[in-house]
């Protein structure tokens, strides 16, 4: 492998795949799990490590490869953590983003979009996220087709975006 | 752009809605995937902040639903649609028609059981005599034929004991001498007739009837 190549992969795994695998980690440990930070480094500087050694031979892709390594690691925290506890952590929550001022002001300025939606977008939102109905579910309170919810769904974030935007 | 088959999964992803199995393959799938990574992220905000500031943004949707839960009347009105409900009153108008309209014209006639041809089961014994005041102690007894083949059992009372009784399949009966010894004159006699099928059920029961005697023999 061509030391170019290595490079361009690095910087990629940096790059592209530090959010991805982050994500992961905190989906499966519990976004605010302290933890969160340090695993996700671990595994970024883990994958380096591999691609340094020429352990990626391209028989997946890079993504693969770094899932494989993340998922990996994810098991080991959390067989030992429930070592440690006696139960495996619940999977990842929604709670309360009041610490983290960064995501507070995000949540209250899509809170702030979604207000000015029309209720039919509301109504969609509020019973399928908030109430947490099924697509089927919410498509038979409403008397619409399920597709339709995953349309109105849809529609509701093009809006926000839009509306966050200006 | 195209969408990629796996943007479905998202919701069920982030609402923890995917079997393990699924959870897998989804998750490589956002490894390999930008667009559904990016689809993610952006999801993922829109729940948190609905998670997180729900109750504030869907406060009218919140009281709605709060005041439905409370009233059993939208319980129930709800349980229908507004079109079912139509159909619902239609269905009771026609009926309540129909019975109260139509039902009445219609002349009632009571239920008939057929021993044989002529009796009727149901059907009453009507008494011919005596049925008031005689000079004499009546000796004939007689009361309408109600068919062919019925067994009539007679039976007269005294302030409601029964003094004699006989059975006959003819409408009348003679009752014998000694009996008719044993009425006192000016004393009330009841009587009465009872019709039996062949097989010995009761068809029909007739109304007692009085009789006085004035002058014994």
């Amino acid at each position: 492998m061509g030391k170019e190549k290595q490079k361009s992969q690095l910087e990629e795994v940096f790059v592209k795949f530090k959010p991805i695998v982050t994500f992961r980690v905190k989906k499966s440990l519990g976004a605010y799990n302290p933890d969160c930070d340090d695993v996700a480094n671990e595994i970024i500087t883990n994958v380096i490590e591999k691609i340094k050694k020429g352990e990626f031979r391209g028989e997946s892709s890079v993504g693969t490869f770094i899932y494989t390594i993340t998922s990996r690691r994810i098991i080991d925290y959390i067989r030992q953590k429930s070592k440690v506890l006696k139960h495996v952590p619940e999977p990842a929550s929604y709670p309360d983003p009041q610490e983290q001022i960064e995501d507070k002001e995000r949540a209250e300025m899509i809170a702030t979009a979604i207000k000015k939606l029309k209720p039919k977008y509301r109504e969609v939102l509020y019973l399928y996220y908030y109430k947490e109905l099924t697509r089927e579910e919410v498509a038979l309170k409403l008397g619409i087709s399920p597709r339709r919810v995953s349309e109105r769904v849809n529609y509701s974030q093009k809006l926000l975006k839009k509306l966050i935007k200006t | 752009m195209r969408n990629c088959k796996f943007e479905e999964m998202i919701d069920k992803y982030l609402l923890n809605r995917l079997s393990e199995d699924e959870k897998s393959i989804f998750e490589e799938h956002y490894f390999n995937c930008p667009s559904c990574f990016e689809k993610m992220v952006e999801r993922d905000e829109l729940v948190a902040a609905i998670k997180y500031k729900g109750q504030e943004i869907f406060k009218d949707e919140y009281v709605a639903e709060a005041a439905k839960g409370e009233t059993w009347w939208e319980k129930v009105t709800s349980f229908l649609t507004p079109r079912q409900w139509t159909t619902v009153a239609i269905s009771a108008a026609l009926i309540a028609v129909i019975v109260f309209g139509v039902l009445p014209m219609l002349t009632p006639t009571s239920p008939q059981f057929y021993i044989n041809e002529d009796a009727v089961r149901g059907s009453k014994i009507t008494l011919i005599s005596p049925v008031w005041e005689s000079e004499t102690v009546p000796s004939k007894f007689e009361w309408k034929k109600m068919g062919e083949d019925v067994d009539y059992k007679i039976y007269i009372y005294d302030n409601g004991n029964v003094v004699w009784d006989d059975t006959t399949k003819d409408n009348f009966i003679i009752i014998p001498e000694d009996i008719k010894k044993t009425f006192a004159s000016g004393e009330k006699y009841s009587w009465q007739v009872k019709a039996f099928s062949p097989e010995g059920s009761l068809i029909s029961v007739s109304s007692k009837v009085q009789f006085k005697i004035h002058n014994p023999e």
